[in-house]
């Protein structure tokens, strides 16, 4: 066992430098953004003096050699355009973006896992299509489209909610709503074939006999077999929404990490845009191993698998 | 469904209401303002993009007309542009004078001003700040300033090494450079120009309470400014999504709204109690970079002129700004200093397509983008149209601000092949700063992608003369020259529509936007709220 | 994850037997699914001859923002109604579904072929080339999608082309993995070690032996991603990098019509999005009737 945890947690590492080079290099082939961080009236000796403020005139061995350094360090640089160090704008934005995947995470649940269920129980029946139908409209509806909808109909129409920016609870339903549908549908799905192998096994067969009612049955034995990959489905969900959930941002004005990186990008603000990637990338790296680690504790096979 | 044994996925579902609580709470406690509900009110602005940290300090100012927007809030400058005058309202100074032969200029501050932390504006801030200058125009500043002197406590005076004709429209210009806006120089010194950035301190109505980057800038009331501020607290929100904007101002979230876009305007006229703000701006233009080059299409003028005959420029002001801009001649606002009047385009799509068969395209040509200044990609988009029904196939290129600056301040190497941009036209100061940006060899926005000799050796002319009425000539020579060579092809003067709500006090719409040569809507401290 | 046990593999050359699982459920196929597709397929093919005008040109004699025919100020030459610069919604919506379909399967063939390739190398040949592609495949998923495209499109500049090689490159991780689990179970399977024992060359056990059995799972991640490439595409224009227009595009004429979702004009807005839940509600459909025929031990997808 400790063995795999080692091997896991090595991969883990590499994966985590590959990941960072690749941003490197991304990032520095979309262009120069020396002349975007120069004030107006800059000269070429001012884009130079620049360029040597910030390091840039490096070569880029050295360059990523310096970021790495600094990164184990926890300096993760400082943006082009803040001006702040981006490790501090990524924990102020954190929370934000911790509260909406949160919310998300819990509506992917609840819309998913009840269909799931349903759609299990009463498998190939009409029930099973319907639930299928509103698991899979969240894969189908572009999330930006869905937020305008939202807001249009509960803000401006109904007047309920609030249009946009964080604040309580009802500033977070709607975009909480436009992305955690999308992940509905893999929670239905997840849920529905875990539950349906139950359901078919001996098991459940032997306890259907002894005259169980089904109810028993199901919330029993055919549920807990689907909670556990289902909870850890939503958990590498939530980290992939705290991280990326770009449009749901820029539609709901939230002051998320999404939007942080999106505005970066667009802004060549390069050292932004790596921490970011680099913390993110950190959070789904850490979120997978963590489940490989449980699911070898639960299954032994899996300690045996490359 | 009720099944009784559910307790674990209940228990799991309470546990995750209280962790959004909990981070929701923890959320909420950075945004509310200390300062609480105050007996004078609170306005909210929707602005229209990001925010970038380097636009609260003045000694950084980027060239274009979005600094100002912030700088007159939390800052102020010796003089100013405010309400109807262009470059000269007072501000910190309450008079000035330059010297019969422009070769200085003497400012006296007024009198008890004061920064945000308490500290007197004297002087010796005022010489920091001049010298200290980075920005756009830094370079010009510095050539020709021989020194600043410090004449008495209230007094300085800037010496010249040569008549400088231009120093106080340049000077006083927000849009255009800032040298004259006052920071405090210990304070400065003291936190550096980042810092400086997170915490601006300035002698401006209002002061920052709370930053917080690329989201919000909430400010308060300056109770030691030299004019009254009525508002009490001042928030800033950057909301990017123009539909989410105009849901904040219909549900109140919003007090004014930047940059209404076309489809909207109508709907947001009708709202109840809301005003909507046409401010008449620079000019939209087409640009055809590398137009020298023999083997490009637009070197021969037949074409450039069937360009100008395609575009139908009432159907664009109509769409775009409800027919709230102005079709007209010039690419230069008319009201600025020896700029000409030039009549309306002609649209005639036959007419262009015999000329582009004259000119040897009887089939069109394509170009390989067409690209707007971001974000107005729709008005792009109808050019492109307009520039196919008589042939010539473009393609729409959309990037950010940002980046498109860039690329017309890298020249032609940045725009291969055959392409037209569609410039909008920053405002302010003179003719000359149109013609320097946009036109000139070696211009801040042309660099070296249009380079018409003539023209420019008659500017150079016109900048080393000191006879207005030479000056006069030639600047008028040279717009015409322009305008009848199609080297750019003016679209529509644009209105950037804006929109006040119900909750702040305006009769008209100028109330909120009384200065003329901005769309934004300072100066901020003239803005009332309803009781 | 758990390890994938396929039960229906196919022995070697039997490429037959999956065409005759297929067809077997025929009876209980997706009507609806694959007359919407089919339907989509034939608008693609045969836009020139269906739309009733040009995508890109304004309609003359109407205006911009009509409403469809059945209402007030509706046009019967423009039925759907036009758009922002007076275009035809109905030959844009016609034209567009090249561009969705385009990008969809192509761009999901691009990535099904890098993800496919790489899986079935890194389970077949294993070692430290399997380590290294699975390091890579980790370090790609943890990079979110849409940045990456994002980047990517920034790089190159955006047309429908790129825009396919660039959803490839992104969406290639998925297949990866779960191939290569697949291959490392087929690899201790008894036709293939024989086939190793006679002296077959890597490559040829590869070709005749993994891949064909590959082929269903690969298939049905295919069909389940061609949607999400499609709500790629629509991200990415919404973002501004997605296909340059005037070129129609479903992605495209939702982001363009935004605002007007506010001013009212509710048709500018849920005719695309009607087309892009088709396209991708079809798929879907589609793809877990296929996965039910083809290979139903596959709990992850």
């Amino acid at each position: 066992m400790r063995q795999f945890i080692i091997r896991r947690i090595l991969y883990s590492i590499v994966t985590l430098l590959i990941l960072s080079a690749t941003i490197f290099l991304i990032v520095r082939l979309t262009g120069d953004p020396v002349a975007l961080m120069a004030e107006a009236s800059a000269r070429p000796e001012d884009l130079d003096r620049i360029r040597h403020q910030w390091g840039l005139d490096r070569s880029w061995p050295v360059q990523y050699v310096t970021f790495m350094q600094n990164a184990f360090r926890g300096e993760l640089g400082k943006s082009f355009n803040y001006r702040l160090p981006v490790s501090e704008l990524y924990f102020q934005r954190l929370p934000n973006s911790l509260t909406l995947g949160l919310a998300a995470t819990l509506i992917s649940l609840l819309i998913g896992v009840p269909a799931g269920i349903i759609s299990a129980v009463k498998v190939n029946t009409a029930w099973d299509s319907v639930a299928k139908g509103v698991a899979l409209l969240g894969l189908s509806i572009p999330g930006f489209w869905l937020g305008l909808v939202l807001i249009l109909v509960f803000s401006v129409w109904l007047r309920w909610l609030p249009t946009s920016g964080a604040g309580d609870w009802r500033h977070v339903i709607m975009p909480a709503l436009a992305l955690g549908w999308y992940f509905a549908a893999s929670m239905l799905r997840l849920t529905r074939s875990s539950m349906l192998e139950v359901l078919g096994s001996e098991y459940i067969k032997l306890a259907r006999l002894k005259g169980l009612p089904d109810v028993v049955v199901i919330a029993l034995h055919a549920f807990k077999n689907a909670l556990i990959p289902v909870f850890t489905l939503a958990g590498v969900n939530m980290v992939v929404m705290v991280n990326a959930a770009v449009i749901i941002e820029v539609i709901f004005a939230w002051p998320g990490i999404g939007r942080l990186l999106y505005e970066g990008i667009f802004q060549r603000d390069f050292p932004l845009v790596q921490g970011v990637v680099i913390m993110a990338g950190f959070m789904i790296v850490g979120i997978n191993l963590v489940v490989d680690i449980l699911y070898a504790f639960i299954d032994p096979r899996i300690r045996l698998t490359r | 469904m009720r099944r009784p044994r559910f307790e674990a996925r209940r228990a799991l579902r309470l546990l995750a209401v209280a962790l959004i609580l909990i981070s929701v709470g923890s959320a909420t406690s950075q945004l509310s303002s200390p300062a609480g509900a105050a007996a004078k009110g609170k306005i909210v602005l929707a602005w229209h993009a990001g925010f970038a940290s380097r636009w609260l300090d003045p000694q950084e100012h980027d060239g274009t007309a979005t600094p100002d927007n912030f700088l007159t809030a939390l800052h102020d400058a010796l003089v100013k542009n405010q309400g109807t005058q262009l470059y000269d309202h007072p501000g910190l100074a309450e008079r000035y004078t330059i010297a019969a032969d422009a070769k200085s200029a003497t400012f006296t501050l007024r009198k008890g001003i004061k920064f945000h932390n308490g500290e007197p504006v004297t002087p010796q801030d005022v010489k920091f700040s001049y010298e200290n200058y980075r920005g756009a125009k830094a370079d010009v500043f510095k050539k020709k300033t021989e020194r600043v002197e410090i004449v008495d406590d209230r007094t300085i005076r800037f010496v010249f090494k040569e008549p400088f004709l231009d120093f106080a429209t340049l000077f006083g210009t927000a849009n255009v450079a800032a040298p004259g806006w006052v920071v405090p120089e210990k304070y400065y010194k003291q936190v550096g120009a980042d810092g400086f950035k997170q915490k601006p301190i300035g002698a401006g109505p209002y002061k920052l309470l709370h930053l917080e980057p690329g989201v919000k800038i909430e400010m308060e009331a300056f109770d030691g400014y030299y004019r009254p501020v009525n508002v009490k607290q001042l928030v800033m929100v950057s909301v990017p999504e123009p539909a989410t904007r105009v849901a904040m101002l219909e549900r109140g979230e919003a007090d004014i709204i930047y940059f209404v876009p076309g489809e909207l305007i109508n709907k947001v006229g009708k709202l109840p109690g809301v005003t909507l703000a046409p401010v008449l701006s620079g000019s939209f233009f087409l640009e055809f970079p590398g137009f020298q080059d023999p083997k490009n299409p637009f070197h021969d003028k037949r074409v450039r002129e069937a360009v100008s005959l395609a575009i139908d420029r009432r159907a664009i002001n109509q769409a775009e700004t409800a027919g709230m801009g102005k079709p007209t001649g010039n690419w230069i606002n008319p009201d600025v200093q020896y700029a000409i009047e030039w009549p309306e385009f002609e649209r005639n799509v036959d007419k262009a397509r015999q000329l582009l068969r004259e000119a040897g395209y009887p089939n069109g040509f394509n170009v390989d983008w067409v690209t707007p200044l971001p974000s107005f990609y729709s008005r792009g988009e109808r050019v492109i149209a307009q520039l196919r029904e008589i042939g010539i196939r473009g393609r729409l290129q959309t990037m950010e601000r940002g980046i498109f600056l860039q690329r017309l301040q890298g020249g032609l190497k940045d725009w291969p092949g055959v392409q037209i941009i569609l410039h909008g036209a920053r405002i302010g100061g003179s003719w000359s700063f149109w013609y320097e940006g946009h036109f000139k060899c070696g211009g801040f926005n042309s660099r070296d992608r249009i380079c018409v000799r003539d023209l420019d050796g008659k500017f150079d002319q016109y900048e080393r003369s000191i006879n207005p009425a030479e000056r006069k000539k030639l600047a008028e020579e040279i717009q015409r020259g322009i305008l009848e060579n199609y080297y750019l092809v003016p679209v529509f003067r644009h209105a950037f529509v804006n929109a006040i709500g119900p909750r702040v006090v305006a009769q008209k719409w100028q109330d909120v936007f009384p200065t003329i040569t901005t769309g934004y809507a300072y100066p901020w401290e003239d803005l009332k709220v309803k009781e | 994850m758990a390890s994938i046990a396929a039960q229906t593999t196919v022995a070697p050359g039997r490429t037959g037997s999956r065409l005759r699982a297929v067809v077997k459920g025929a009876r209980e196929a997706p009507l609806v699914a694959i007359v919407i597709l089919g339907g989509l397929i034939l608008v693609a093919v045969f836009a020139d001859l269906i739309a009733p005008h040009d995508p890109t040109l304004p309609v003359k004699g109407t205006n911009i923002f009509d409403p469809p025919f059945w209402m007030e100020g509706g046009n019967a030459t423009t039925p759907l109604g036009t758009d922002f610069l007076g275009r035809d919604i109905l030959s844009r919506l016609i034209y567009g579904a090249r561009v969705s379909l385009i990008v969809g399967l192509m761009g999901t063939l691009v990535a099904g072929s890098i993800g496919t390739a790489l899986g079935i190398v890194s389970g077949y040949v294993g070692g430290w080339v399997d380590q290294i592609i699975m390091r890579v495949t980790d370090a790609w998923l943890a990079l979110p999608a849409i940045v990456f495209a994002i980047f990517l499109a920034a790089m190159v500049g955006p047309s429908m082309w790129n825009i396919v090689v660039i959803l490839g490159a992104v969406y290639w991780t998925r297949y990866a993995r779960v191939i290569r689990g697949e291959v490392l179970t087929l690899r201790e399977r008894e036709f293939v070690k024989l086939a190793e024992i006679a002296g077959a060359s890597r490559w040829r056990v590869i070709k005749r032996h993994i891949l064909p059995n590959v082929m269903n799972t690969a298939t049905v991640l295919a069909s389940l991603t061609v949607g999400v490439v499609i709500i790629a595409e629509a991200s990415l224009s919404f973002l501004g990098v997605g296909v340059p227009p005037p070129e129609p595009a479903w992605g495209l004429m939702l982001s363009e019509a935004r605002p007007t979702l506010m001013a009212g004009q509710w048709w500018l807005t849920v005719f695309p999005g009607a087309c892009i839940l088709l396209i991708v509600l079809a798929t879907q459909l589609f793809g877990d009737w296929l996965r039910v025929r083809l290979d139903p031990q596959l709990r992850n997808l």
